[in-house]
């Protein structure tokens, strides 16, 4: 298939090669022109415009920052799009302004998916990648093929902006487990408890999760490297609680998270991973 | 003084006749015409005509987007204001926003005071509302005459933003005293004490408050008619929220009591008061 890309970063790149060793066509444009290279390499062309991008193209798929680079490369492949294209936004946004871009997008003709992913650089590099999508059966079934190159658990949620609100709901789960496992080891360790033990004892039980059995490790050997850096995970939970303020929904757990990475990032934490959450807790309590 | 006033709500009607009482020709512009029918004032056709009939113009609207609306957009108070003619809005909105406002009106020479009050309907209608106020401060001694007409307690905070800092610390510290109230209620009502005998010892000690006082009031009376309608504070938190996201201060409390407010939202509680927080607790 002949599918445009835009956005080149951490996660983007190892997406856009996942595509071309799946065999397709890829036009690739990125803001910085160096970050074109490696794909270049690998035998994609430039595009000198979002909008030269989706020419001539059946699909097209961002992965950019946030909502408002996601509207403008947008706005562009409107300008470019021949009638039946299918455009895929898979960057982590707010569900409203997902549900705004299509939008926009079905005015111009241009099919809209928003399909955010969950698993990191390393399920982007081994296209191991959780894919929610939100838009027409139609336009998801056209898509289908280049999301199988990416990812693994590839579903289908409902109409458009289903998928952000599926990755919102996954951020919630996320976001309040690294913080209890952090809480937990916390706790362990003021009561002179091993934790590599207590989280070897937790893993056979109810409380295991994958979090406990990862993040848990890193945790545990104090690896705060990223990974997911908290910086985004707070701006994620934002969008949880900006989208919980609109609709009147009462999200008591995340609120607190999201204070918790709120101070992450004042503390000059954002860089790191999500788990150095743990250090945070450490110097509330004293235990650094 | 001709001085123009957009706004006519609870808060905004009072204000202007306090104006008017003190000698001022008033000029008005609002929406929708029929608020603006009873009162002593003249009635414009756009925030721009009236601009170029005022000196001094106040603002009293709900949010970030209305004040621009009033002051930037086409026919807006940019439009007719002339040089040196002060811009003074009582709402409450997003510091950042109030800065950007008075950033472009004085691209014409046009002074802009972020100038938001607490005190509720009733501090308008006494004229005892705290007023706290951000921009030059000799630009505030010109209008603190007009200030003086509809508040005691007139503070000049700092530069342009820096009352809308107070008015966010005012709502965080208000809000919360709020739900801790409801929270002592609903303990003392469901441990079968009468809460207004607790409200009442309470008064005496170190949890006397304003806010124990007029809503703890209210709370033990039941009487969930709006003083101060919670869809506002309910706003007024997502600002405070975002202003602690963007410095990455930890707001844990005000995180929660936010989460109370958005419950008391979908309970549809919105047009009543904030202390409705007790009925969040019981449902």
């Amino acid at each position: 298939m002949k599918i445009g890309f835009i956005g080149l970063g951490i996660m983007g790149r190892p997406m856009a090669l996942n595509l071309v060793k799946g065999g397709h066509e890829l036009t690739v444009w990125a803001r910085r022109a160096e970050s074109m290279q490696p794909l270049l390499d690998a035998g994609a062309r430039a595009a000198a415009s979002p909008a030269e991008a989706a020419q001539g193209n059946e699909l097209v798929i961002s992965m950019v920052a946030d909502a408002p680079d996601v509207a403008e490369v947008m706005r562009g492949v409107a300008q470019g799009a021949a009638p039946g294209l299918v455009a895929v936004d898979m960057s982590t946004i707010a569900p409203a302004a997902a549900r705004r871009i299509g939008e926009t997008l079905a005015e111009a003709g241009v099919d809209f998916i928003d399909a955010p992913v969950s698993g990191g650089e390393v399920g982007a590099i081994a296209g191991t990648l959780s894919i929610m999508a939100g838009g027409s059966e139609a336009a998801f079934a056209k898509a289908r093929p280049a999301f199988e190159c990416m990812g693994k658990n590839i579903v289908h949620v409902g109409a458009s902006g289903a998928g952000q609100v599926t990755k919102a709901a996954n951020q919630i789960v996320t976001g309040m487990g690294v913080l209890a496992v952090a809480e937990a080891f916390a706790f362990a360790s003021k009561n002179g408890v091993d934790r590599d033990k207590v989280r070897e004892a937790l893993l056979g039980g109810f409380a295991y999760s994958r979090i406990l059995e990862n993040h848990g490790q890193r945790m545990i050997d104090r690896n705060f490297k990223p990974g997911f850096k908290s910086w985004m995970h707070e701006k994620d939970l934002n969008i949880v609680m900006q989208t919980a303020h609109e609709l009147g929904l009462c999200l008591p757990g995340s609120a607190a998270t999201a204070q918790m990475f709120n101070a992450m990032v004042g503390s000059g934490l954002g860089e790191e991973d999500s788990i150095a959450v743990l250090k945070l807790l450490e110097n509330l309590s004293g235990q650094a | 003084m001709n001085v123009g006033f957009i706004g006519l709500g609870v808060m905004g009607r009072p204000m202007v006749l306090h104006l008017q009482a003190a000698g001022h020709t008033l000029h008005v512009w609002s929406r929708r015409p029929e608020s603006a029918a009873d009162l002593p004032a003249t009635r414009c056709a756009t925030p721009a005509e009236l601009g170029r009939r005022c000196d001094v113009v106040f603002t009293v609207v709900t949010s970030s987007d209305d004040v621009e609306q009033v002051t930037l957009a086409e026919d807006g108070l940019i439009e007719g204001m002339a040089p040196e003619g002060v811009v003074i809005d009582c709402s409450t909105i997003a510091p950042e926003r109030a800065r950007h406002i008075a950033a472009r009106l004085s691209t014409r020479g046009i002074h802009f005071l972020d100038a938001p009050v607490s005190g509720g309907a009733q501090g308008a209608i006494d004229a005892t509302l705290a007023i706290m106020a951000g921009g030059d401060a000799a630009v505030l001694e010109r209008v603190r005459p007009l200030l003086a007409c509809l508040g005691k307690r007139i503070v000049h905070i700092g530069p342009n933003g820096a009352g809308q800092v107070a008015k966010a610390c005012n709502q965080m510290i208000m809000v919360a005293a709020i739900q801790a109230a409801a929270e002592a209620m609903h303990l003392a009502r469901a441990a079968g004490v009468d809460c207004g005998k607790v409200r009442e010892a309470l008064a005496g000690g170190s949890a006397a408050s304003r806010v124990l006082d007029v809503m703890g009031e209210r709370m033990v009376r039941r009487d969930f008619a709006a003083g101060i309608e919670a869809r506002l504070h309910h706003k007024d938190f997502g600002l405070v929220l975002e202003a602690a996201r963007k410095s990455g201060v930890p707001v844990p409390l005000t995180a929660t009591v936010a989460q109370q407010l958005n419950a008391l939202m979908a309970q549809g509680w919105g047009k009543d008061d904030t202390a409705s927080l007790l009925r969040v607790l019981e449902a």
